[in-house]
């Protein structure tokens, strides 16, 4: 090594050296969090403590294809791993593709939801907030793109409803097979753990308890974490990244028991969707019945819901002659964040769903403005509610 | 994944103790401790409620049990205006 590459080496970790003191300082300070979900949205529906977010599109970027791309996200966690942070978020991949996005956000459950039921989401909520949508977008069809647990209220809705006009179904992470699940459904499914045991005072299961079963999976491997963002804590993007993921990992949501039961007894113990159907109110609803193209999306290393219990959708969901599989390296996150999720992921699923879109070159430039000019202001009705456009600044 | 030495180090160490960890939280023992917690912490939640509850009762004030009770049947309420409302249409 030459004098001049050495001095340059040691300027080089001298500079690293200030870098991770002041950012060592700002992470034990917990300032400078990075900010999540930044992407510009407008609620354009609520019901109860959901809400239906439609992101802005950025000029120059426009939409340019339909129908309108609506994501169902998880009943347990936070939305915005899907739109973590600016450069890093599969909403802004896709709006930035030329995709109307819209986001099925179900907000923070209280004893008020504690009887919300598998049906409440599904025959409820989903269809009042895709009648939103049509009238948003004057779109009749969407591609409805359900993440975890939004999958299987996706793909119960699109084959339980004749009305449902899905172009698309994107599943993403979603367990069918109940049987191939980790350990906390596995005891849950020999009735060590009983649902009972789970919900709390208010009728739901608290956030900590949905954390702690997460953290359970495996529990020490925040010292490797910890240790890879020492080593990379010169990075302001790194730690930026790190945090940012930390924080939804820690950031679960109640889950109504009501749904708990229900997904205990006929999804983990009766494993009812491997069958290809399940009772929902008075009536079964045949998986085989969804219409449209049918992507299911499942990550290789996924630990939460792992491949196997995703993969039997190609066997299940939807026309078998319009199923379409995409495999993904990267675990349960790279849906939405991550490099994986920037290499693989978000291009990946843009592209197959544009391709399964109409282009929209110039003509629905007009019809799909922003919700802020096209939404007319209603006065709200209970529960189902048409909000004057409410613009949201990150959080 | 390249990097330094103690890196690779502390990766092999968590891994050399994680994997036996990993194997006792998913052994049934611990599920069905974790079932006892989760019992005892109800039950232990129920009697500071009860007691503060008794307390408030004593003063004719609402308890937190009461307001829950009563937002649960607002709720009840609001969901069958919604259905009523869709039956309408």
């Amino acid at each position: 090594m030459n004098p001049g590459d050495l001095i340059g080496r040691v300027n080089r970790d001298v500079e690293r050296s200030l870098l991770r003191a002041r950012n060592g300082l700002r992470y034990v300070r917990g300032s400078h969090r990075p900010t999540l979900g930044t992407t510009p949205k407008d609620v354009v529906w609520r019901g109860g403590r959901a809400e239906l977010w439609r992101y802005r599109t950025r000029p120059p970027a426009r939409v340019r294809y339909g129908p309108p791309v609506v994501i169902v996200h998880s009943l347990v966690s936070r939305s915005y791993i899907l739109d973590l942070r600016p450069g890093n978020s599969t909403v802004e991949f896709l709006v930035d593709a030329g995709l109307d996005v819209f986001m099925l956000d179900w907000g923070v459950p209280d004893e008020r939801d504690a009887d919300n039921t598998l049906e409440t989401y599904v025959d409820g909520y989903l269809p009042r907030a895709l009648a939103a949508v049509r009238r948003e977008t004057g779109r009749p069809d969407v591609t409805l793109a359900g993440y975890c647990l939004g999958g299987v209220i996706a793909a119960l809705y699109a084959a339980g409803h004749e009305e449902a006009n899905v172009r698309n179904l994107v599943l993403m992470a979603t367990p069918i097979d109940f049987g191939a699940m980790g350990p906390m459904v596995a005891a849950l499914r020999e009735g060590r753990l009983n649902a009972s045991d789970l919900v709390d005072e208010t009728g739901n299961v608290p956030p900590d308890v949905l954390y702690s079963g997460f953290f359970m999976l495996a529990p020490t491997t925040e010292i490797a974490q910890k240790a890879t963002l020492l080593e990379h804590l010169w990075n302001d993007e790194f730690v930026e990244g790190f945090q940012a993921m930390a924080q939804w990992t820690r950031d679960h949501v109640p889950f109504p028991g009501a749904a708990l039961r229900q997904v205990v007894e006929l999804l983990v113990r009766d494993n009812a969707l491997v069958s290809g159907s399940l009772r929902l109110g008075d009536r079964s609803v045949h998986l085989g019945r969804a219409r449209g193209d049918v992507l299911v999306a499942m990550a290789e290393r996924d630990t939460v819901v792992p491949a196997a219990a995703t993969e039997l959708a190609l066997d299940l969901v939807g026309d078998p002659e319009r199923r379409h599989a995409l495999r993904l390296p990267g675990g349960h996150v790279t849906f939405g964040a991550g490099k994986s999720a920037r290499r693989h992921t978000m291009p990946r699923l843009a592209e197959w769903i544009t391709t399964h879109s109409d282009q929209d070159p110039e003509t629905k430039e007009q019809g799909w403005t922003s919700a802020a000019s096209s939404l007319p202001i209603a006065p709200p009705s209970s529960g189902s509610s048409r909000p004057s456009p409410t613009r949201i600044a990150p959080s | 994944m390249s990097g330094p030495l103690w890196l690779a180090v502390v990766h092999k160490v968590e891994r050399a103790i994680g994997e036996p960890v990993e194997t006792a939280v998913h052994s049934d023992t611990y599920f069905d401790a974790v079932a006892e917690a989760m019992r005892l912490r109800r039950r232990a939640i129920g009697a500071v409620e009860g007691v503060s509850r008794r307390c408030l009762h004593l003063l004719n004030l609402p308890a937190g049990t009461d307001l829950r009770r009563v937002r649960e049947q607002l709720s009840r309420i609001e969901r069958r205006l919604i259905e009523l409302e869709d039956e309408r249409a």
